[in-house]
């Protein structure tokens, strides 16, 4: 244990991982804080890049430009009422409110401060869930390893705030993208239409790329541009932050444990994480009436909450492949490439790398004060800078980043194509995360379903005999039922209401 | 680009079909029960079944709608879409993106990277908005910048073209 401490260590403290990963704070701090550019899109167009460094140095960019882009989303929520990254969304009326009332200090230093808490408490529960859960999954079988993609699959049209119909058929869409290409239990080319470019496959990388940043380019060519920040002198940022984790310190643990179950969950990210945990502190508030007025309670448990499901979603990707949010799914093809390929055997084999991403997490997250707080003090400067400079090098970064992945012009081609889909299935309220999951994930979720097919010969039994097997079924079939009864008791609900009033 | 539910719906039920019937006409592999065509057939057939759900309204009163943060006195209301004025065409603009990509592939490897980025970024930033003396320093700089990065630093081979750099 010791020794693989400190040969995470040493991984860690080289020349290339200290300079990647203080390279992609800032980047990530500067592209979360500014809006539309969501921390997914900052994660996307940092992979092309990781090409070019060491394993670890790759991660360390993934994992400090994310923790830092969910934060510094909160910069713009609070000063002009435009959250930076849909996981600032659920609180910026909140945290607006507060600047209105000369608390910007306070509800921006609450940002920091809870989101640093929050960031260190999800890698707490990555450290303390994963190597357990590896032990089980060393067991695991193509039948458990079946249930246990659609079970993700499920979860991820479940928490999608959009019509669960719409979410499954974006799911499959996804699932439908994997099929193309050579590599599938027969080897032979599938819905490749006799291009060569498609034997390969659609790489998931491009397609996110696609998904998040040139869909988003694409909106901003219709949407008016958000207005300037007005320039302001800031007090002590700090100042107050340790009063709060004192006197909100149940909601703040709270807003840590939803947190991390969502980010466990797979699809579910931080903006999930935001919403539910500003619901439940408003719901729980002895305050209730305070709340949307500028109070800093909901701000304390939705900022602990989403970045606390940042480091857990890592969970069920280093075990399972299996993402637990789109920043995570692209960190899953990080990790491929870079010869980390998740499953359980990752903790026992490469246990030092595993360390070295825990300290990783912990350092950008003790980082995330001094650099949050220096971001704070210069966005006025930063979110100056206008659309129409900033979308057109998102532009150029996709087409390079995009061709650099397979020295191929194709990448870019997928790229425009995935930006195409993922504007018009947002625009429809196709929920884009499930596309991107079934997409991750297809490859995976076939391989199982097809092996257990063949290995159960035909028979349904052996998808329910084993013990672990049959739970999961029985979760998964539960989530695939439960919008149905939801729906069912919705119909029945006003009926029985009628009932009542006529009797 | 919002389509009525009975228009994408469909448009899913004709994709799930036809990706079903795409796996159903795959070649068995011999010898084994279950081959690449079981995969798309399921997800296949799945697909039409929600796009069927889709055309029939099942799951649309899950959808929340967006909501509008109201206005408060001292914030500027934004300005109206110029998009009334300009009718229908306004939409296409946000086709513009995917086609400046589509540009770059069939024209980078003729024209350079270095020319068909400038354009590309010239583009862009004027359809957003930005003033000619904006636009043009941007074209002009954001080139060589990516080029530095990715071509010198990251090694990625970029098309020299017409225009090689000076590195």
């Amino acid at each position: 244990m010791l020794k693989t401490l400190l040969d995470a260590l040493a991984l860690i403290s080289t020349w290339e991982v200290i300079i990647a990963m203080f390279a992609a704070s800032v980047y990530g701090l500067v592209i979360g804080s500014l809006p539309g550019l969501s921390a997914t899109m900052a994660t996307a167009l940092l992979v092309p890049v990781t090409f070019y460094l060491s394993p670890i140095a790759a991660i360390a960019t993934i994992v400090a430009a994310s923790s830092m882009a969910i934060f510094s989303g909160d910069i713009p929520g609070a000063l002009l009422r435009i959250p930076g990254t849909p996981a600032s969304a659920a609180y910026a009326d909140e945290a607006y409110a507060m600047t209105r009332k000369g608390q910007a200090e306070l509800a921006l230093g609450a940002g920091v401060w809870f989101s640093a808490v929050g960031g260190i408490a999800g890698v707490l529960s990555l450290m303390i869930l994963a190597p357990p859960l590896a032990e089980i999954a060393l067991s695991f079988s193509t039948f458990e390893y079946f249930w246990l993609a659609l079970l993700g699959l499920m979860c991820a049209t479940l928490v999608a705030r959009s019509s669960p119909v719409k979410a499954i058929a974006g799911m499959f869409i996804g699932l439908l993208v994997s099929c193309i290409g050579i590599e599938n239990p027969g080897g032979v080319p599938r819905f490749t239409f006799g291009i060569t470019d498609l034997f390969g496959g659609i790489e998931p990388i491009p397609a996110l790329v696609g998904v998040f940043a040139v869909a988003q380019v694409m909106r901003a060519m219709l949407t008016p541009e958000p207005p300037p920040l007005p320039r302001r002198k800031f007090g002590s940022i700090m100042a107050g932050q340790w009063k709060l984790t004192r006197k909100y310190h149940w909601q703040m643990t709270r807003g840590n444990i939803v947190g991390i179950i969502i980010g466990v969950l797979p699809g579910a990210g931080a903006d999930m994480a935001a919403w539910v945990s500003y619901a439940m502190s408003k719901r729980f508030s002895k305050e209730k009436e305070k709340f949307g007025t500028g109070h800093v309670e909901g701000l304390v448990e939705a900022g602990a909450s989403n970045n606390a499901s940042i480091a857990s979603g890592w969970v069920p990707s280093l075990l399972f492949g299996i993402p637990g949010d789109t920043i995570a799914a692209i960190a899953i093809g990080v990790l491929y490439m870079k010869g980390l390929n998740p499953g359980p055997t990752l903790f026992t084999e490469k246990a030092s790398s595993m360390y070295a991403i825990y300290l990783m997490f912990i350092i950008a997250n003790i980082l995330m004060i001094p650099l949050g707080i220096a971001m704070i003090r210069v966005a006025a400067y930063i979110l100056l800078a206008p659309r129409s400079t900033v979308m057109p090098i998102i532009m150029l970064c996709c087409a390079v980043g995009s061709f650099a992945i397979g020295n191929n012009m194709f990448g870019v081609v997928t790229v425009a194509a995935f930006g195409v889909i993922g504007y018009v299935m947002e625009a429809n309220g196709y929920p884009v995360a499930a596309m991107v999951l079934g997409i991750v994930m297809g490859t995976m979720v076939e391989q199982a379903f097809v092996t257990s097919l063949i290995k159960s010969d035909g028979s349904v039994l052996p998808f329910f005999e084993r013990p672990v097997a049959a739970i999961l079924a029985a979760m998964a079939i539960g989530a695939l039922l439960w919008p149905v009864m939801v729906w069912v008791w919705r119909k029945l609900k006003p009926a029985q209401t009628v009932a009542a009033t006529t009797r | 680009m919002r389509l009525p539910d009975s228009v994408t719906g469909s448009f899913l039920v004709v994709l799930g079909a036809a990706a079903a019937y795409g796996g159903y006409i795959l070649p068995p592999v011999p010898g084994q029960p279950v081959g690449p065509n079981v995969f798309p057939l399921v997800i296949g057939t799945g697909l039409a079944l929600c796009g069927l759900a889709i055309v029939f309204g099942i799951g649309h009163s899950f959808e929340e709608e967006e909501e509008l943060i109201p206005l408060e006195d001292g914030q500027a209301a934004a300005p109206p879409p110029q998009g009334k004025l300009q009718g229908k065409l306004y939409g296409l603009r946000a086709l513009l993106p995917p086609a400046l990509l589509l540009f770059y592939v069939f024209a980078a490897d003729r024209l350079g990277f270095i020319i068909t980025a400038a354009i590309m970024v010239y583009i862009t930033s004027t359809a957003l908005g930005a003033k000619l003396k904006l636009a043009l320093p941007l074209a002009a700089l954001s080139p060589f910048a990516v080029h530095l990065i990715f071509g010198k630093l990251l090694r990625v081979p970029l098309p020299a073209g017409l225009l090689p750099t000076p590195w």
